[in-house]
């Protein structure tokens, strides 16, 4: 399970005492007693020993079909573990909560939010799955009063380009005001926009690229991923990418798929010394990168 | 009503006598919960249940060819109930429910004597805890 997924465990079992507030707390472990999630401070060891007595009762356990739940009564509160595929949920609550709403959590929700993680790490790449709680970040900043987002447009950073012949694109993504209406698109359009799959981000390191023919604007990304992309969008020409840095700090280029004099090596990016400058960031470092797809209306202006 | 004492729960050969208890307290109570579970053995969804003191021993199971296994679940809950309940810091345990894909069992200990109902999964788990209580 990738940081990401444990990160969004987090924050459904952070969730629960505001959904039962008899719930005290919860927390999320793996067989050999990782935990993954937790509402309070929980040892590995704690877990792991947990976790072996469970499994020392689903050994005896085959006459009743396995363990699926275990809830032990105490005499003010208690604690029930649910079995989830490769792990296990623990929540205590106070004997006074709700049963149905607390069954409802740990056997039902968590369980299938745990299926659905596994079933999605299984389907994509790892460094698809890094930017899980991105779209999450985003609203919340979508979501700001106008005085903090004012605020934060102050104390962001922008991040120009020396003006050179070769300068790389718009750098920073202004955080967007208000716009009047605008009159309503083509509904073709619309259509065609709508159905249009998401651009796909994938993380990678940063190596530096230099030389007398290399392009001080033009980043080289793995020809897979660019031929992943082409896949994708064949019918629109890809000719420039997001980079953006773990720090936040974003800026749009030209890039080009890496040759075999590149090496061709998988995860990496290589970036011109200018933009590594400009993002403020050195080789090694990783950085995140998604295709920019325009749609019909912004080619046309 | 077949019923059968065991001396060790994971034991598979099994005496067919219920062993006296030491003391008359514990008797009395053992006694009680032996009537108590003789009318939770006729509950709807109820298939049987293990009723262990520290000398004496009583089941009623409708399969008697898994007795051996379903002594030894009951066994293990009561071991590793308070492991569990230990390592969270749960005060005293008073019951544990575990629920399997096939069937449910409810474990209690009450003073030296140790209870375990197998049931069906839509058996009404709380009220056996209400009779075994009262």
């Amino acid at each position: 399970m990738t940081e990401a997924c444990s990160t969004a465990l987090q924050t459904i079992i952070s969730e629960f005492r505001n959904i039962s507030p008899e719930i005290a707390s919860a927390f999320v472990f793996k067989k050999d007693g990782e935990v993954l999630a937790s509402t309070e401070t929980v040892t590995e060891d704690q877990a792991k020993k947990v976790s072996t007595a469970i499994d020392d009762i689903s050994e005896e356990a085959d006459v009743i079909g396995g363990v699926e739940t275990l809830t032990i009564y105490g005499v003010s509160s208690q604690l029930s573990v649910t079995s989830m595929d490769d792990c296990f949920l623990a929540a205590l609550s106070s004997r006074e909560a709700d049963e149905k709403r607390v069954k409802a959590l740990t056997c039902v929700v968590v369980p299938t939010v745990v299926r659905l993680v596994n079933q999605v790490s299984t389907a994509l790449p790892e460094n698809q799955l890094l930017n899980i709680e991105k779209p999450e970040a985003k609203l919340t900043e979508d979501f700001e009063e106008p005085e903090q987002a004012e605020q934060a447009e102050e104390t962001e950073q922008v991040f120009e380009m020396p003006e050179e012949p070769t300068p790389v694109e718009q750098v920073v993504e202004p955080l967007e005001e208000p716009k009047p209406m605008e009159s309503l698109p083509d509904p073709l359009e619309v259509d065609s926009e709508l159905i249009f799959p998401k651009p796909p981000v994938n993380q990678f390191m940063v190596e530096k690229i230099g030389g007398l023919l290399v392009a001080s604007n033009t980043v080289r990304v793995d020809k897979d991923v660019v031929a992943m992309w082409s896949d994708l969008y064949s019918d629109r020409e890809i000719t420039q990418v997001n980079v953006e840095t773990l720090e936040g700090r974003t800026l749009i280029c030209k890039f080009k798929p890496m040759s075999k004099a590149d090496g061709n090596a998988k995860g990496i990016i290589k970036i011109p010394e200018k933009i590594l400058r400009t993002l403020n960031i050195s080789e090694g470092k990783l950085v995140i990168i998604k295709p920019v797809i325009l749609t019909a209306r912004e080619k046309k202006s | 009503m077949k019923r059968n004492s065991l001396a060790d729960e994971t034991e598979t050969e099994l005496p067919n006598v219920v062993i006296p208890s030491s003391t008359c307290d514990e008797g009395s109570v053992f006694a009680s919960l032996s009537a108590s579970l003789a009318e939770i053995r006729k509950l709807n969804g109820v298939i049987g249940y293990i009723l262990r003191s520290s000398s004496s021993a009583m089941l009623d199971l409708s399969e008697l060819d898994k007795i051996s296994q379903y002594a030894a679940l009951a066994y293990q809950l009561n071991e590793s109930s308070l492991d569990i309940a230990k390592q969270l810091n749960l005060a005293e345990v008073e019951s544990v429910l575990v629920e399997g894909i096939k069937l449910k069992v409810l474990f209690m200990r009450i003073g030296e004597n140790k209870i375990s109902v197998f049931m069906e999964k839509n058996a009404n788990h709380s009220d056996i805890i209400k009779r075994i209580l009262i």
